[in-house]
């Protein structure tokens, strides 16, 4: 190995991608491929297939379930983002001191990251339902009458998407207080000499210098919550009638209920364009502003 | 750092240890895969020992128990198990003996998932004969039988008597049920008058398999052909929009419970949240429990019956049953025989099992004394002779079912017009039926 | 900072009110779990009458009692830390290696193949999950470790984070060493690797978090219920009417099977924040 130069192209330099490369191609590149190919195929998860070209993708924009589910996807997408960028970015300013009040506080906002999906919607199945729910309760010591946050077409999104926030808040808090760390004290220092209020320190210091962590939060979220799955799964089947079926879910329905893995194959190439478009779409305009500076 | 490839491999190496590990001695090894919940067996102390979970458990313990050659392996799956299952046969590696619902049997059997039963029944002593009509048909596909019928169920009107009575709705300790759409409005009325309380207690939220059951019992009892054939559903009808009609009435007018899933119906019927509870023969153990527990609302009188007739001429109930069947894969011959004995032992223990509520599967222990005296048996016996299932080469029955419920509670929830729900519903299971390969 | 604070003449009751708002959404963040132990600890009857019960007495602690009368759970946790930790260590040692090479060494086809991996970012995992369910039954991989481990491994994300790590360490202190007599292998382990530390330690909080929490894959591909992990085994037995009788047994599993990793992060947490902090994330 000691021979290989890295200034010389060599291919025994090479040999220090080849693990991954092997396990990308054999489990990410090929499924992918894999997957363009049954497609185009009218399948069955038992075996046999057809060639149909591109029906299936026909029928994914004449399918009304479908359509809804992708509606859903990008509305819960659009619940969860914004307040998880801003609530975690707020909580990271705040609690971003050497003190142990400090301390405490980032570990209760970032314990419920560490739960699975499946004990999160446990949890919170009983505090959303209106039968003897956390909220329920709580509404009623108020002599208020329940909410049905879970079979309520417009509440139930709204209702997965706290669910969602509650549980991924930590994350993104955690990215942020690490890019804190980096913002050079002696920026604080001057600013205060220079008696700037607080709004100012934070639009014309603190914003701009963790600019670059905002922006990866925010891809890195919507990356994760386009894939919304195990919450609506396990709080509501997708229910009532679709309102909050997602589009993963709807791919494994098809795919595993269903047994049309041709059809679920389709759905899952429209998620991942989709999933495509938003990556380079983010690449380029973060490159613009780049460019800009 | 240093460490790092070092466990990297280590961690590879007990990896392969952990996957080829395969234990070898001379206990057979069989894989059960069953619904039904985790629990302790019924005994000493079981919070409810005539539940289907405590039940099974205690039956599968038993047999164990009985059979030290044989080593059960118990695979609980989350209801109704199908996901599980598909995912297992999709990987080539399905459990030997697994629980199954007649109407899901022909999805697996007309892909050849499942293996025909006749010769291992014969082998051990279990003759189909023996089996009553209606489970007997349930499991039999193209003259042969697929499976063990375990028992049939089917939903129910489940009663809080005490309720009934202060409604004024129950004569000679018998509750006075409607016999027309229009009857069961004005009881209802009467019965929300009286206790303050609906007079239904429905599980819709999350899961609306009931509503489906309810409009598939109606439409039977109205003798509506709604399956033409086993490819195409016709649900714009007169028929259908009637029995819609009828709860999304009793929804409006506040005569049922509302947003409640099935854990919070179930909770809330014993808690006394009103009169009658759809669900199934498999609550009739517990509910019973219920009515023995002083204090509780149940206590002043629990009764069961099938749906009254609201709609048409004939009587007549869905039905549906749970089977046991034995997915295709390589087995041993003495795999096989275990296999085999737990089924007979299973079939053996039907009685058992019809201690849940569900029908027996077996036509001696229906005739059966012992049977006959557990509460509640005679009043849902003509189940046995009214019950019906959808036509037998309806597949995807699961899928249709969330179809037609997921569109019935938009409608009755007033989400959207009766017809178009139905439209919808009959659209979506016909696209369904005409993808299948 | 509230020496600064008092420099700059701000008003401390702005101070104040800020950490009133923190107690009050931190009160907000516990309340589900609070509830969950509260649940936990209430006789199943009880609940089944009314979950406001959990508000007074008695408690017990009968349902942790039943949870250690059935071992199911510990295999799925311990299933659950192993495949996690493989995961992690796998994806470390295959991330490291590769944003070496792509960071530092020139090799025939590197640019082509880092752009082939950074296409890779944009592949959802859903995406490709029901051919890689064909391919795993057809290696006869499900239900077994690997199984649940190696899907783990293919996320570029971990490459592309050390790729870029790599490349922010000036190549001078390479070369220093190469002068000095170390070999290429010797730079990469003394020397690039240590300054990689919080990186690695981001993509391994990050990697054994979303291994953990993984549903859907183990779903589908452990199905026996020894190879069940944590997220599938209790999802497994959240069956419907246990939802009714067995709340507080359902609570008592959910605070066991959070409980340890809790633990262990609560222990950690200064190290955890402290490793983050120092991250390429800038």
């Amino acid at each position: 190995m000691s021979a290989a130069s890295p200034r010389r192209s060599s291919w025994t330099n090479g040999l220090f991608v080849t693990p991954y490369l092997v396990v990308y191609l054999v489990l990410l590149l090929y499924p992918l491929l894999a997957g363009v190919w049954l497609s185009l195929h009218k399948a069955d998860l038992f075996g046999g297939e057809a060639f149909v070209g591109l029906e299936n993708f026909g029928r994914l924009l004449r399918d009304t379930v479908f359509l809804q589910a992708v509606r859903n996807t990008f509305y819960f997408v659009l619940l969860t983002v914004p307040p998880l960028a801003v609530i975690a970015l707020g909580l990271a300013i705040a609690l971003n001191r050497p003190t142990r009040a400090a301390a405490f506080f980032r570990g209760v906002f970032f314990s419920s990251s560490v739960l699975s999906v499946t004990i999160v919607t446990l949890i919170w199945r009983l505090v959303l339902i209106p039968d003897g729910g956390l909220i329920a309760n709580v509404l009623h010591m108020a002599g208020k009458p329940p909410i049905p946050l879970l079979s309520h077409p417009d509440l139930v999104l709204p209702a997965i998407a706290l669910t969602t926030v509650w549980w991924c808040l930590g994350l993104p808090m955690m990215l942020y207080l690490a890019a804190l760390q980096q913002v050079p004290a002696e920026l604080y220092e001057a600013a205060a000499l220079d008696r700037a209020s607080r709004w100012k320190t934070l639009t014309r210091i603190t914003l701009p210098s963790i600019r670059r962590t905002l922006v990866l939060v925010v891809i890195i979220q919507c990356v994760l919550q386009f894939q919304l799955f195990g919450q609506a799964q396990l709080l509501t089947q997708g229910g009532p009638n679709g309102a909050s079926r997602p589009l993963v879910l709807f791919i494994y329905e098809v795919g595993f209920r269903r047994w049309d893995i041709g059809y679920a194959a389709a759905a899952s190439e429209i998620l991942f364009g989709l999933i495509l478009i938003a990556t380079v779409l983010q690449y380029v305009t973060t490159r613009e502003k780049e460019a800009v500076r | 750092m240093r460490a790092l490839p070092r466990l990297a491999l280590i961690a590879a190496a007990a990896l392969s240890l952990f996957g080829c590990s395969r234990p070898h001695d001379d206990v057979t090894r069989i894989t059960v895969q069953r619904i039904f919940g985790e629990c302790r067996s019924a005994g000493a102390g079981a919070r409810n020992p005539d539940g289907e979970c405590e039940i099974i458990t205690g039956l599968l313990d038993q047999f164990q128990r009985e059979n030290p050659d044989i080593r059960l392996k118990v695979n609980i799956a989350a209801w109704p198990g199908y996901d599980q299952l598909s995912a297992q046969f999709a990987a080539g590696d399905p459990p030997d003996l697994v629980t199954m619902h007649m109407s899901a049997i022909s999805d697996y059997q007309s892909r050849g998932l499942i293996e025909p039963m006749g010769p291992g029944l014969e082998s051990v002593g279990v003759d189909p004969a023996a089996f009553t009509r209606a489970a007997r048909e349930g499991v039999t596909k193209n003259g042969q039988v697929w499976g063990l019928p375990f028992d049939n169920w089917a939903p129910l009107w489940h009663i809080n008597l005490g309720q009934f009575r202060q409604a004024g709705l129950v004569r000679d300790g018998q509750p006075v049920l409607p016999t027309s759409a229009d009857e069961l409005l004005a009881q209802a009325r009467q019965f929300k008058a009286a206790t303050g309380n609906p007079y239904l207690v429905q599980a819709m939220a999350n899961e609306t398999a009931s509503y489906t059951r309810n409009l598939y019992t109606y439409l039977m009892t109205q003798d509506a052909v709604f399956f033409t054939d086993p490819k195409h559903i016709k649900l714009t009808t007169p028929e259908a929009h009637r029995i819609v009609a009828l709860f999304k009435q009793m929804y409006d007018e506040g005569l049922t419970t509302k947003d409640q899933d099935y854990p919070a119906a179930t909770s809330g019927f014993m808690n006394g949240d009103g009169g009658v509870y759809l669900v199934g023969t498999w609550m009739i153990g517990t509910f019973e429990a219920e009515s023995h527990t002083p204090g509780r609302p149940l206590a002043d009188g629990y009764a069961v019956v099938p749906y009254p007739r609201l709609f048409g001429t004939k009587d007549a109930a869905f039905v549906d049953g749970h089977a046991w069947v034995v997915p295709h894969r390589d087995r041993t011959p003495a795999q096989r025989a275990a296999v085999y004995r737990l089924v007979k032992f299973l079939a053996d223990h039907d009685y058992d099992w019809s201690r849940t509520g569900h029908l027996p599967s077996m036509q001696a222990v229906i005739d059966s004394p012992r049977f006959k005296a557990l509460p509640h048996r005679q009043a849902i016996a003509p189940l046995a002779t009214i019950g019906q299932t959808l036509p037998p080469q309806v597949q995807r029955q699961f899928a249709i079912q969330d179809i037609i419920g997921d569109e019935m509670a938009s409608a009755i929830t007033g989400r959207k017009p009766i017809d178009t729900a139905l439209a919808d519903a009959e659209h979506r299971v016909n696209d369904l039926l005409f993808h299948l390969l | 900072m509230s020496a600064l604070d008092r420099a700059a003449g701000r008003n401390p009751w702005i101070d104040r009110l800020g950490w009133a708002a923190l107690t009050l959404a931190a009160l907000v963040m516990v309340a589900p779990l609070l509830w969950t132990v509260g649940l936990s600890l209430k006789a199943n009857g009880e609940l089944l009458r009314d979950t406001a019960s959990v508000f007074r007495g008695p408690y017990t602690l009968e349902n942790y009692g039943s949870i250690l009368a059935r071992p199911a759970a510990f295999r799925w946790l311990a299933n659950s830390l192993l495949v996690s930790l493989c995961t992690t260590a796998g994806v470390l040692a295959l991330s490291s290696l590769a944003g070496y090479g792509f960071a530092r060494l020139k090799f025939p086809g590197r640019k082509w193949l880092f752009a082939l991996v950074l296409f890779g970012l944009a592949v959802p995992e859903q995406s490709v999950i029901i051919t890689r369910h064909q391919l795993f039954s057809a290696l006869h991989l499900h239900n077994t470790y690997p199984g649940l481990i190696l899907p783990g491994l293919a996320a570029p994300f971990g490459v592309f984070l050390m790729t870029q790590y790599f490349k922010a360490i000036p190549v001078e202190l390479d070369e220093a060493a190469m002068l000095d007599g170390a070999s290429r292998r010797q730079v990469f382990w003394k020397v690039l690797l240590p300054l990689t530390l919080p990186a690695q330690a981001t993509l391994g909080i990050f990697t054994f978090l979303s291994s953990w929490n993984d549903y859907w894959w183990p779903l589908i591909s452990a199905t026996r219920s020894e190879m069940f992990t944590l997220t599938v085994g209790v999802a497994s037995s959240q069956i419907n009417f246990a939802q009714t009788s067995g709340l507080g047994f359902l609570m008592a599993q959910a605070v066991f099977a959070s409980a340890p990793i809790l633990v262990v992060y609560v222990f950690f947490q200064k190290y955890i924040v402290r490793a983050v902090s120092g991250a390429a994330v800038r």
